[in-house]
């Protein structure tokens, strides 16, 4: 049965060993991307330059807060950082704001963080499609809250 | 891959939208040559960081969702097979899949609301399966541990994985994806006890199919 059920198994494991990233850089995580960041800053937690905010989960940091559409967390002490006369947002420390949980590997400097509780609340309760985007193949992005006026089928599936 | 092009052709309605998502971890380097030998012309997507598995709560493959023209999710997480499947000959073949979910689907689209496969809201927030904060943490060290793959760093990626399986051991999809790097195959002995297992606690990675055959 094994056999039967692993179709081209010589495809299992293309990687070759390579690096995340240069050295100093970090890498971020978060649905499905991967943002390299040349700039962090030393501290307990991650400090990132407020401006790679919106490429690494689409918040903007203004004067009310971090926002994202109508979702505004406001920068408590703690979460903005102003270092050498820099701006830096503690991105640990404002993910488990919100209440978004993360995994990250201090030694090669990456870490990868879940989707925002926030952003489900609409699918879970309300059954409504998840408003995320995935590219396709072709290089298109494709995002699920535009399929609005068309039926869709979403299925997953797997070599396995 | 071929069913389901055939099934997006019978159904050949501009209307409608077929999203195939390859969640192979090995990517496009696993999942492309496979939809090429199927000549797709759906939309295919190779989310090796299970992203859409993620927002809707699948923990197998293959499973899916059905979307409706306002956005409403109208059927979420069942088996998700084109037709019955037989593989093997004599005492070793077996068969799965069924012959009703394609028919139920091509309902759908004709019919719209008015088809009885349509689910309600309530009904489909039922079938969702919750999603913990630790689940949901599985999912950051999973997509951690497939960075560390990518690029060659087996022992880290099983570190991660494996902190993905204890966070959540529902995901069948985690055991299963890696379990194609072992001796065995994703679906040899150990697949076979942890299945065991898993449905004799009455755990399910499918809801229920609730469709009639005609």
């Amino acid at each position: 049965m094994a056999d039967a059920m692993m179709a081209w198994p010589e495809l299992r494991n293309p990687f070759d060993a390579r690096p995340l990233h240069a050295d100093g850089e970090t890498t971020v995580l978060y649905q499905g991307r991967s943002v390299t960041l040349a700039e962090t800053a030393s501290g307990d937690g991650l400090l990132v330059r407020t401006e790679d905010l919106p490429r690494i989960n689409g918040f903007e940091v203004k004067p009310e807060g971090a926002c994202l559409g109508d979702m505004c967390v406001p920068l408590r002490d703690g979460l903005l950082v102003n270092r050498d006369g820099r701006d830096w947002l503690d991105l640990l420390a404002f993910a488990d704001a919100l209440q978004q949980p993360w995994v990250g590997d201090t030694q090669a400097r990456v870490w990868s963080f879940a989707e925002i509780p926030a952003h489900r609340q609409n699918t879970l309760q309300d059954a409504m499609v998840p408003d995320i985007e995935v590219t396709d193949r072709a290089g298109n992005v494709v995002r699920f809250a535009d399929l609005k006026g068309k039926k869709a089928l979403i299925v997953t599936w797997s070599s396995w | 891959m071929p069913v389901w092009q055939r099934v997006y052709e019978e159904i050949n309605d501009p209307n409608f939208v077929l999203i195939c998502a390859a969640q192979d971890t090995g990517g496009e380097a696993v999942a492309g040559p496979i939809f090429d030998a199927a000549n797709p012309t759906y939309v295919q997507v190779v989310d090796q960081d299970h992203v859409i598995s993620s927002a809707f709560n699948f923990v197998n493959v293959p499973s899916a969702a059905w979307i409706d023209e306002s956005g409403r999710i109208v059927r979420i997480d069942e088996g998700t097979y084109s037709q019955v499947h037989r593989i093997g000959e004599g005492d070793a073949a077996f068969e799965f899949g069924t012959d009703v979910y394609t028919p139920a689907l091509k309902d759908w689209v004709k019919k719209g609301a008015d088809s009885v496969h349509v689910q309600s809201a309530s009904t489909v927030a039922a079938n969702m399966r919750a999603h913990t904060f630790d689940q949901q943490k599985a999912d950051a060290a999973f997509r951690l541990g497939n960075l560390f793959r990518a690029h060659g760093q087996a022992d880290k990626a099983d570190r991660y994985w494996a902190l993905a399986r204890e966070l959540n051991p529902d995901s069948v999809n985690f055991i299963r994806q890696d379990l194609t790097l072992s001796e065995e195959g994703s679906a040899g002995e150990t697949f076979q006890k942890m299945m065991g297992e898993y449905v004799s606690q009455g755990r399910d990675y499918y809801r229920p199919l609730d469709i009639e055959a005609d």
